[in-house]
């Protein structure tokens, strides 16, 4: 009788379902007509496909690797084609490097493509181990602008096209201004604290009492120095956190933030600090940029305008924060001198600043209850 | 005043800088354990141990594999056999790799369409699988190989009636320890349980083909956990362990018994050395998670971008564990739900129930899982693993 050699399939579709199926990587980003990126394949992938266990000792090493890295970039040069509208780019592929991933060695490949125009619709023909390992993918990563999209590569069908949207840098630049704008107006902490520095601002505190300041002059210059060293302030954090310079847990940040708006309510209600709350302004605000930028990290700086975008974001928030001082400071001035204002609306307001602030504090700073 | 307000200004600020630099610190530590691309540092660095089969061929045995049909069929199982053996999925690819052509030709062979069929199964296409056998069993409907395949399709689609019917056109062909392991399997899940399970008990081990050896204690194994006889099963699944170690299946099985009896040491043990499968990996995390130790994470994020990748790929093929990976692991009844009723989509065995009922309860949804109830109905299907989910809504 014929040896059923299948046999043991019998019970083997649960079994089946092991190791991670072969897969090759592709991150690209268009600009314009550059696209540059890496490639990766599988070390045991890249023996198959070229050859490079020389020795035939069952190991592949660095050495070996590097030593048939032409027919390595030749291989991939060959099955990695990239054009824009249908015209060829021209490939450029970097040096070997190795990373590291769940199931293994990878070989890393940086490369460069020019098209002959600017790329907005992206055609891939990705035929790597197409006669070896037909269930082969490449799993593409494509990022044009603000916009990133993924992709799978090669199979029956090897060519994939995708179109490229980038939007314009005006309509970024307006994108993140109302972005900026809307963030300060929807987070709610960032005025309290700014208005609980500006209450004051149109007083004067002498002999242990508020007093009306008796010109605009004053008030103004108060007004203008805490709002400017706010802004500097967050603008410098801000900057530095959406460049990855530095990084902050949010937790730590959203509860300082918490923290700092007591701070400056109750300082309202039982002064210490009263000829200088620019330094608080300024102290604190370097914080509060780290709360904005967790914002932005989350909406993504468009890598092909950075800069404008931060930059559209950062006017956007001057400009909320400017617009709230325009609309809350001159009736603050108007009333200055009156009791309610000076016994009421400064301290109790504060208050009660300070309860929703205590809240808010309690809120972020313990972890959440399971 | 002026001064005491100074100082007492300046003092916080100085610990705002500790601070600031602190965090600095820990977030740079942090960034720093993400990997990234490198040269290594040594010609001699070892970058890929390659399993025996995986090795470069040159342009002329390939165009060999395209017209020697003897060169190729052996070929192919090789291949089929090491995925098997290993669980590497790769080896299915250089399977099909040498299939393609052949599988283009009008006159493409029966023997060849049943390896396809296979490959296909094992990649949960069942319906194309059906459509490669019954071509195949057109051409040579003696064939008990591809009658065989075509029960074990039928039978994890659910469709036991249809199942049994290949079961008995073994019969003609095959051993008959064969024949009747295949119909009792099909008993056992129809209503017949006791029975079935005193008959392949019965069934003395001599009477079986030694290939079909190992398939006895994985049925026998899997009805005594039906019926609810956790130490039978592990009793079988170690014997059966024991005559045949890779085969998976029992191996996951037996981690599943463990698992329920809470031993989740010993399931690490069970596993050890067997982590680069996911099926596997899956029960390791859920170990992990019992004992509540620190390799769970690291467990459960390598799990995760298995998922993802998978997903991206578009593979249908770990739904069912992905879905018990959000019941039991990360704890998302709700998308455990959806990956629950999109495997039902797919494949109906016992497990396949259980996930969905279990995660139909523990989302809050019992309806949802009124599909698998039915099919227990239908079926008279009996599993004690089932019963506290069977009153339904």
């Amino acid at each position: 009788m014929k040896r059923l050699w299948l046999l043991t399939l019998l019970v083997w579709t649960g079994a089946v379902q092991a190791h991670i199926a072969s897969n090759g990587f592709v991150v690209a980003e268009v600009k314009g007509q550059e696209i540059s990126g890496s490639v990766e394949l599988a070390v045991r992938d890249v023996e198959l496909a070229v050859g490079v266990d020389t020795n035939h000792d069952g190991k592949v090493t660095w050495g070996e690797v590097r030593a048939n890295a032409p027919q390595l970039l030749q291989y991939i040069g060959q099955h990695l084609l990239l054009s824009a509208q249908d015209s060829a780019c021209v490939l450029n592929l970097g040096a070997l490097q190795i990373n590291e991933r769940v199931d293994g060695s990878y070989v890393w490949l940086p490369f460069t493509a020019h098209c002959p125009a600017a790329v907005q619709r992206l055609s891939i023909h990705y035929s790597m181990m197409d006669d070896i390992d037909p269930s082969h993918r490449g799993l593409l990563t494509l990022t044009a602008g603000q916009v990133t999209q993924s992709g799978v590569l090669g199979g029956p069908s090897a060519r994939t096209a995708f179109s490229v949207y980038s939007p314009s840098k005006w309509r970024t630049f307006v994108e993140y201004l109302q972005a900026g704008i809307w963030h300060i107006w929807s987070g709610i902490d960032h005025l309290l604290f700014l208005l609980s520095l500006l209450l004051p601002a149109v007083l004067i505190r002498r002999h242990q009492h508020w007093e009306p300041v008796t010109a605009v002059r004053p008030a103004l210059f108060s007004i203008l120095k805490v709002v400017t060293a706010f802004t500097l302030a967050h603008s410098i954090t801000l900057t530095l956190a959406a460049l990855n310079v530095v990084r902050l847990p949010s937790r730590l940040t959203e509860s300082v933030i918490a923290a700092s708006i007591i701070v400056a309510a109750v300082n309202n209600i039982f002064p210490v600090v009263t000829d200088s709350r620019a330094r608080i302004a300024f102290a604190f605000g370097l914080l509060h940029g780290f709360g904005f930028a967790s914002v932005l990290a989350d909406m993504g700086l468009p890598s092909g305008a950075r800069l404008l975008s931060l930059v559209a974001f950062n006017l956007g928030i001057e400009t909320g924060q400017l617009a709230v001082v325009l609309a809350v400071m001159p009736i603050a001035y108007a009333v200055r001198a009156s009791l309610v204002y000076r016994r009421a609306v400064l301290p109790w307001g504060s208050a009660a600043i300070a309860a929703v602030a205590l809240v808010w504090l309690v809120q972020r700073a313990l972890p959440p209850i399971v | 005043m002026a001064a005491a307000h100074l100082k007492s200004g300046s003092r916080p600020r100085s610990v705002w800088g500790r601070l600031l630099y602190t965090l600095l610190l820990v977030s740079a530590l942090m960034s720093d354990a993400w990997s990234a691309p490198y040269i290594p540092s040594s010609d001699s660095q070892v970058l890929a141990l390659l399993p025996a089969g995986a090795r470069h061929s040159s342009v002329a045995s390939r165009e060999l594999t395209r017209t020697r049909l003897d060169i190729a069929l052996p070929l192919t199982q090789f291949y089929i056999s090491r995925a098997r053996a290993t669980g590497d999925l790769r080896f299915l690819g250089y399977a099909e790799a040498i299939l393609a052509p052949w599988m283009s030709r009008p006159d493409v062979p029966a023997q060849m369409l049943v390896l396809h069929a296979t490959i296909l199964q094992s990649r949960h296409l069942f319906n194309a699988s059906l459509t490669e056998l019954d071509r195949a069993l057109a051409m040579t409907p003696y064939d008990a190989q591809a009658w065989l395949t075509r029960a074990t399709v039928l039978r994890v689609l659910g469709r036991y009636a249809d199942a049994n019917d290949s079961c008995q056109h073994l019969a003609a062909s095959a051993d008959p320890g064969i024949t009747t392991l295949c119909i009792q399997s099909l008993r056992g899940l129809t209503g017949q349980l006791p029975n079935a399970y005193a008959v392949i008990t019965a069934l003395p081990q001599q009477a079986l083909p030694p290939e079909a050896r190992a398939w006895r204690y994985s049925e026998l194994g899997e009805m005594a956990e039906r019926l609810g006889d956790d130490p039978a099963a592990e009793r079988w699944l170690r014997e059966g362990l024991a005559l045949a170690p890779d085969d998976f299946y029992m191996r996951a099985a037996c981690a599943d018994v463990l698992l329920r009896e809470g031993r989740a040491a010993e399931t690490l043990q069970l596993l050890a050395g067997y982590e680069s499968m996911e099926p596997m990996l899956l029960r390791i995390a859920i170990a992990h998670r019992m004992l509540h130790d620190a390799a769970g994470a690291a467990t459960q994020a390598l799990l995760s971008s298995a998922f993802t990748v998978e997903q991206q790929r578009g593979d249908a093929v770990h739904r069912r564990e992905q879905a018990r990976f959000l019941l039991d692991v990360s704890w998302q009844p709700t998308a455990a739900l959806t990956a629950a009723q999109e495997n039902w989509r797919v494949q109906r065995e016992p497990d396949d129930l259980l996930i969905l009922l279990r995660a139909g309860q523990a989302a809050h949804e019992p309806k949802a899982a009124q599909p698998a109830r039915d099919f227990i109905n239908q079926q008279r299907l009996q599993d004690m693993r089932l019963t506290p989910y069977q009153a339904g809504p």
